[in-house]
């Protein structure tokens, strides 16, 4: 479980904190999303779940380790991993096998250790095909993948990532959620940082920022019913949400919180009276 | 198109490419002393060796040319100015400054230079840059108690080469924004052309040092430490690497030993 309690933190000691006494809970195996505008203090939250940041007040506890404590460091950051906006900027090897050995290598891990490892994060992922490949030389959704594969050779209990599909192309996204959901179902808990509605309407559950503070928390389906609060900090809703708003105020009988393509079709469908939902 | 200086590694399966690097560096090392010492006759049997080395290896004689090219005018300059300003018998009447010493130390020199070139090509030609840096690493490991940081150096080469292809893109990236706007780096004398590279290069230090602070988080955030690791290639000999060693070693010394031998 990683522990906030009562987070306070400021880049700048004349500026207002970027955190505001921040508290919150993960649970091991969760699928956490964690959304707001931008300078809402998203990137700043998570970065404390590794260490990479210390509270300047309250605290971060990882498993009951806490940040504070420089010697637990190596132990938090193998517990959670983090993938960063710019995979660019985080791969360190020559080849794609080698950047993904490079964290069981800092490890200590025997060769043998690590090729088992780098082998198993990279099907994960399914990058196997190209461990070999010089990083430079793959799509921006490859390079993501060889980012997250690097960071579960570490065995992480928590995978945070920041805004993994920035500027990827629809296949590119569509790959790395997938790995994303895969890594829920083998249990890792996953804290996905994110400007897309539509990516975490299947997440267990939704954290709303804004401006250093907690404004929601709660599954997918309470948080995006309050599309008013959302708006309000110059969040949106899932378009089909925000559809269902709309017939909603027109005086249609449809659910309020609805969250995909499909619940939306069976909404309609029922309202129209022809199909008697179900298929598409 | 993106090449790192002295020839790029090409991949292959030959007995070279096989080598332990350390085998290969080791003899590169051993036999630059040998050419820098050598007379007419060693110079013969270098010149066989190499010539050896290179068919072993399976690299064309286009690919090891392409390797001496950016230096053809280094080695012309080499072999004029010894050839020029050498005292001794003119060659020709008409010529004096043109002398039988000239010749033959122009020839010398810059054989000796073209030699060390075509030795470090094969070597990284025929070794990957990570068995390279891996190869470096495990040669300097007897030396970490000297204070010599063997992991930190390798990681921060290995660093350096990986983004070689990552900071050209940049300013490929950079100069095409700036063509779009007008720029002209094509065009003007030199001077004019060096104050335009100014300004993609003061952007591009920018950009990279930033980053370095990105690359420095993601490093620490993956357990990065000074000291040292474990690799996913941990470097053996196998009887071969022996061998091979044994064999070049003993042949290179026995080769600056025939000079000391009254012959």
């Amino acid at each position: 479980m990683i522990t906030a309690q009562h987070l306070v933190y400021r880049y700048d000691p004349k500026d207002a904190p970027v955190l505001d006494r921040v508290s919150l809970e993960i649970l091991e195996g969760q699928y956490v999303a964690v959304i707001g505008p931008n300078g809402c203090g998203k990137t700043t939250l998570v970065k404390h779940f590794n260490a990479l940041l210390v509270p300047q007040d309250g605290e971060v506890l990882v498993d009951g380790l806490s940040t504070r404590d420089a010697k637990a460091h190596r132990e938090i950051r193998r517990r959670v991993g983090m993938v960063f906006q710019n995979p660019d900027n985080q791969i360190v090897g020559m080849s794609v096998e080698e950047d993904v050995a490079f964290g069981p290598g800092n490890l200590g891990l025997a060769p043998a250790e690590i090729r088992g490892r780098v082998g198993v994060a990279l099907e994960t992922v399914g990058m196997l095909r190209l461990a070999r490949r010089a990083p430079h030389s793959l799509s921006g959704g490859e390079k993501r993948l060889v980012a997250i594969a690097g960071v579960l050779a570490m065995r992480p209990a928590y995978v945070v990532l920041d805004e993994p599909t920035s500027y990827l192309d629809p296949a590119g996204r569509e790959r790395v959620l997938n790995v994303l959901w895969d890594l829920r179902q083998e249990g890792i808990s996953v804290i996905h940082v994110t400007h897309s509605m539509e990516e975490i309407v299947d997440a267990d559950r939704v954290v709303v920022m804004s401006e250093g503070k907690i404004l929601r928390d709660g599954a997918p389906r309470d948080v995006f019913r309050e599309a008013d609060a959302l708006r309000a900090v110059g969040l949106s809703t899932p378009q089909v949400t925000e559809l269902m708003g709309r017939l909603r105020a027109l005086g249609c009988e449809v659910r309020p919180d609805v969250l995909s393509v499909e619940e939306a079709f069976r909404e309609i469908s029922a309202l129209v009276g022809t199909g008697t939902g179900g298929g598409r | 198109m993106k090449t790192l200086p002295l020839g790029q590694f090409i991949p292959g399966d030959s007995p070279v490419h096989r080598l332990d690097p350390r085998v290969k560096i080791l003899t590169v090392l051993l036999l630059s002393i040998v050419i820098l010492n050598s007379g007419a006759v060693e110079g013969l049997v270098v010149t066989a060796f190499l010539l050896a080395a290179v068919v072993l290896s399976g690299l064309s004689a286009g690919r090891i040319a392409a390797a001496l090219k950016p230096l053809a005018w280094f080695f012309v300059l080499l072999f004029c100015l010894h050839l020029f300003f050498t005292d001794g018998r003119p060659v020709f009447a008409i010529l004096p400054a043109v002398t039988h010493e000239g010749l033959e130390r122009g020839t010398a020199v810059t054989w000796q230079f073209v030699a060390l070139v075509v030795s470090a090509a094969v070597l990284t030609m025929t070794t990957a840059p990570s068995e390279l840096v891996g190869g470096f690493e495990k040669l300097l490991r007897p030396f970490n108690r000297l204070g010599v940081p063997s992991h930190d150096i390798a990681i921060m080469v290995s660093v350096a080469l990986r983004f070689v292809p990552t900071l050209l893109e940049e300013v490929e990236r950079m100069r095409e924004a700036q063509v779009a706007r007008g720029a002209d780096f094509g065009r003007g004398g030199l001077i004019r052309r060096l104050r335009k590279m100014a300004t993609l290069v003061i952007p591009l230090v920018l950009c990279t040092f930033r980053r370095a602070d990105e690359l420095a988080l993601a490093m620490e955030g993956r357990g990065y430490h000074r000291g040292p690791r474990t690799y996913l290639r941990e470097l053996k000999f196998t009887r071969v690497d022996y061998a091979a060693l044994l064999a070049v070693t003993a042949f290179l010394i026995g080769l600056e030993a025939l000079r000391f031998l009254p012959l």
